[in-house]
């Protein structure tokens, strides 16, 4: 009598031990997420900035591929072309003037494309200071300048994600750097897709309502 | 490991106590019970659904017919999904859809009191649980999260009312609610507070 009590009471802490660690009854939130909400846009600036001080802009003519850790390519594929185009767009609707990278504009944007999918480094604030090899401050007409990101600028990433950077070329010479004032990184499933490019943009430039001329 | 191994010195000091009353049914019970929780305060402000995941369990010995001591632990999943909205940041703005999760999982000492003899045709009790809970919190921004895990001090009142099947039976329905507080401070959330209706079985054995 007295050993079938203890098995019973046994089992019963066996089971309500089982039952503690079993946690199958949450809700994932991935199970029924879509791509689109699977996205984040992130924005950063620089808040000692008069974005309305500024006039003219330029923008690359192609993409840079920052591919699991190499650091040379770039790449103008129908993606590229349209987020060229989204880009120009929205910054023309803020007010700025488009002009040639030879007509001394006073803000850049440098575009890139991070593939980090299989990359095993997960943070690496090394990507930012090595962002000349992607867009060297000599293609804006700075050569032998160095590009200063503000200490927020950390990434974290281990994904796809494309990154907009808009820096400041006209206090290049004064403060011999290259001073990147505003970045907008898009994260999430998708991000490289064509069809998203529109609302993407749309979206970093309706959140930073103080970018405008 | 640490958990089972006090059960089991708990249930075999329990066993050692041989109540001396004349038992309607054995001292020893154990119950399981489904739970749904609703949230207050900052907690309600950070996932403000009302969770119908969860579960209840727990082990009481009756020191005498209306004082017992107990064990409970159990389960709730408090979710909710907020549409895409921008965030603002230290540096700037994150446009997202948040999904907001918090699992708690409590591990508490209870002393019950039941207003009623055992013989009742209902009995009501009132009681405390003290102890832990593990809290665990993750904030999706899209695909991202933001998570946390940790175990706080929690508190939880409870009243509620045993139906025995028939008179001196050893299974009983059970029904109850508890509010639970817990010192949690953690980004949106300054306090863990619910209120938690629970339905299930009691069951004596010998």
């Amino acid at each position: 009598m007295k050993k079938k009590r203890l098995l019973l009471l046994m089992s019963a802490t066996v089971a309500l031990t089982a039952l503690l660690s079993l946690n199958s009854c949450r809700k994932d939130p991935l199970n029924d997420m879509t791509d689109e909400e699977s996205r984040i846009y992130i924005t950063n600036r620089d808040s000692t900035v008069n974005f309305g001080s500024y006039t003219s802009f330029s923008i690359v003519d192609s993409v840079a591929v920052a591919s699991n850790g190499s650091t040379d390519k770039r790449a103008l594929t129908d993606y590229d072309k349209q987020l060229i185009a989204a880009v120009k767009a929205a910054m023309q609707a803020k007010g700025y003037i488009l002009v040639d990278k030879a007509a001394k504009p006073e803000l850049a944007i440098n575009l890139t494309r991070i593939d980090d999918t299989y990359s095993s480094s997960y943070y690496d604030p090394g990507y930012w200071s090595g962002w000349g090899g992607y867009y060297d401050p000599f293609y804006w007409g700075y050569p032998g300048y160095g590009y200063y990101f503000p200490s927020y600028y950390t990434v974290y990433y281990k994904e796809r994600a494309v990154s907009i950077d808009l820096v400041d070329l006209k206090n290049a010479q004064s403060d011999k750097q290259i001073n990147a004032i505003w970045n907008a990184m898009f994260r999430g499933s998708g991000v490289w897709d064509t069809n998203n490019v529109n609302n993407m943009v749309s979206a970093v430039f309706a959140q930073s309502p103080y970018l405008k001329k | 490991m640490l958990r089972l191994k006090n059960w089991i010195l708990i249930i075999a000091g329990c066993l050692g106590m041989q109540a001396a009353s004349a038992q309607v049914r054995p001292p020893f019970s154990f119950n399981f019970n489904y739970s749904i929780a609703q949230p207050f305060g900052s907690v309600k402000d950070y996932t403000d659904k009302t969770s119908f995941r969860g579960w209840q369990a727990g082990v009481q010995y009756m020191l005498t017919d209306q004082w017992g001591i107990g064990l409970k632990t159990g389960f709730q999943d408090f979710y909710e999904r907020v549409p895409r909205a921008v965030y603002p940041t230290k540096g700037g703005d994150i446009s997202a859809v948040q999904s907001r999760t918090l699992q708690v999982i409590p591990a508490l000492a209870t002393v019950q009191y039941q207003f009623t003899k055992p013989d009742a045709v209902v009995i009501p009790y009132a009681s405390l649980g003290i102890g832990a809970a593990n809290m665990n919190y993750e904030k999706y921004w899209g695909e991202f999260v933001d998570k946390d895990n940790s175990w706080r001090f929690m508190a939880s009142p409870e009243i509620g009312v045993n139906i025995p099947f028939g008179k001196a039976s050893p299974l009983l329905f059970n029904a109850s609610i508890e509010y639970n507080y817990a010192p949690y401070k953690l980004a949106e959330i300054t306090n863990f507070s619910t209120i938690q209706a629970n339905i299930g079985l009691r069951w004596h054995i010998n």
